[in-house]
């Protein structure tokens, strides 16, 4: 579903990505964890190209996105081609972003009404569905600023989902967002997995990690340290950087 | 020597200050949008990745910021005919002049805007799938209009002020009504108030419905 060849990623002359390898399947849930500053949410933007990348290759369902090469040279594929590979890539951001001067329903409906995926009445039925499925079918007329962050987040994923992506990436999606909110927005995102949802979650929600992903992935200092399965990780962790990471994340919560 | 507002009423003083006025809000209205539009195209002109249409905005900007008004309209209206043979009218000359000397300071004024909305709004819509220029017409620009209109409401009284640079280039508009009224009677005080209260008033009438329109854009939105 992604895969991930030889990234490497600088600003400027710092070095934030080294050398990434990682494939994805479909249908898998895999969470990204590791100190700030590690470059895993550097990684996960990387994948819908947000951010550009210096070298490597990056691969949804077999096409590249972002740079592609041409006449044996590494370029950045056309507007138009990533703008076609982003709508499979759903993205979830940590401050929301959701759009403040449009309602609710019209966040929604904005990217499949403008790129003339769904007709109007379609289009208005599948955010009210949508809505629905993440427990807001009352709040379609709402602006975001009347909403709580938890809600905020909820209908941020609702309006990824509207796209009808093959993959949904989550960049702290409860980092901003008030402890008693968190358990909301992550509930919604359980639900979306046991739907076989292919997702690549950055978090710091250690108990979401351990419930939820196929694999966990350890960051530190722009490269992957460890890769494996949340009991390996969490209870055996083979690196000593992931051990003195998770002793300082779990002794306080 | 007393006043007398009574000249007003003789020899069609008034009627003729009203004409002027009339000129006055037709240019700058017609001014205004002349300079709306090419505050749009410089504004976000000089935010493109492109070199050649950045620097060109930024030349635009630094020529029409950097030299008077009066000088401008001076070249367009006298120095392009007799140079160039490009002729014209007064009230063509004077629409151009105001309208791309104002447009200078609006694409400022946009440009501010645009970066002042958050950068996760781009990174959102793009991440839908959207392009750049639909993400900025339907996600940034309406907010940033909103964030425009205290400092266009500014532009705009200027552009009227500035307008009575137009007598310069023989435009009949309100200033050059008083000064062919004045060097008749010269009634320089009773004439030239009266035309600073018609001034003003039409200033007060726009900063006043850019307030509505602020009001309004804010309850029809969000306020964030």
């Amino acid at each position: 579903m992604i895969e991930i060849r030889h990234l490497d990623k600088y600003y400027g002359s710092h070095h934030v990505l080294k050398d990434i390898n990682l494939k994805i399947e479909k249908g898998e849930v895999v969470v990204i964890i590791g100190p700030s500053g590690s470059g895993k949410s550097t990684l996960l933007r990387c994948m819908n190209y947000l951010e550009p990348i210096q070298s490597g290759q990056i691969r949804i369902e077999d096409q590249p996105i972002g740079m592609i090469e041409h006449k044996g040279r590494q370029q950045e594929m056309p507007q138009k081609a990533l703008n076609k590979m982003r709508e499979k890539v759903g993205m979830v951001f940590q401050n929301f972003n959701l759009f403040p001067h449009l309602s609710v329903r019209d966040n929604i409906t904005l990217s499949p009404l403008t790129l003339g995926k769904m007709d109007k009445k379609e289009a208005k039925e599948t955010a009210l569905s949508l809505l629905a499925k993440v427990g807001l079918a009352d709040r379609a007329a709402a602006f975001p600023d009347q909403l709580s962050g938890g809600q905020k987040q909820r209908v941020a994923i609702a309006r990824a989902l509207a796209m009808k992506p093959h993959v949904m990436l989550f960049d702290e999606p409860t980092s901003a967002l008030d402890p008693e909110l968190i358990g909301e927005v992550l509930d919604a995102m359980k639900e979306l997995a046991k739907e076989g949802m292919t997702m690549v979650v950055v978090t710091h929600e250690m108990g979401f990690a351990r419930e939820m992903a196929d694999r966990v992935v350890v960051m530190d200092q722009g490269q992957i340290i460890e890769i494996g399965s949340p009991d390996v990780i969490f209870k055996n962790p083979a690196q000593e950087r992931t051990k003195v990471f998770l002793h300082k994340v779990l002794t306080h919560s | 020597m007393t006043l007398d507002f009574g000249v007003l009423m003789q020899d069609g003083n008034l009627p003729l200050l009203l004409q002027g006025l009339w000129v006055t809000i037709r240019m700058t209205f017609l001014a205004l949008i002349l300079s709306c539009f090419i505050g749009l195209v410089v504004g976000l002109g000089g935010m493109s990745k492109g070199k050649i249409i950045s620097s060109l905005s930024a030349v635009y900007l630094a020529w029409f910021r950097g030299t008077p008004l009066l000088v401008q309209l001076m070249l367009l209206y006298y120095g392009l005919a007799i140079s160039l043979n490009i002729d014209f009218s007064a009230s063509v000359a004077g629409v151009l002049g105001l309208g791309m000397y104002s447009g200078a300071y609006v694409s400022e004024i946009v440009r501010g805007a645009i970066q002042s909305i958050d950068r996760g709004q781009m990174e959102a819509g793009r991440s839908l799938g959207l392009s750049h220029w639909q993400t900025m017409f339907k996600v940034i620009l309406p907010q940033a209009v909103r964030r425009m209109l205290p400092p266009l409401a500014n532009e705009f009284i200027a552009l009227t002020k500035n307008s009575s640079l137009l007598s310069a280039i023989t435009v009949a508009e309100l200033m050059r009504a008083a000064n062919t009224i004045v060097a008749d009677n010269y009634r320089y005080f009773e004439i030239y108030l009266t035309i600073a209260i018609f001034y003003f008033v039409v200033n007060f009438i726009i900063s006043t419905l850019i307030r509505i329109l602020e009001r309004k854009l804010n309850v029809e939105g969000a306020r964030s």
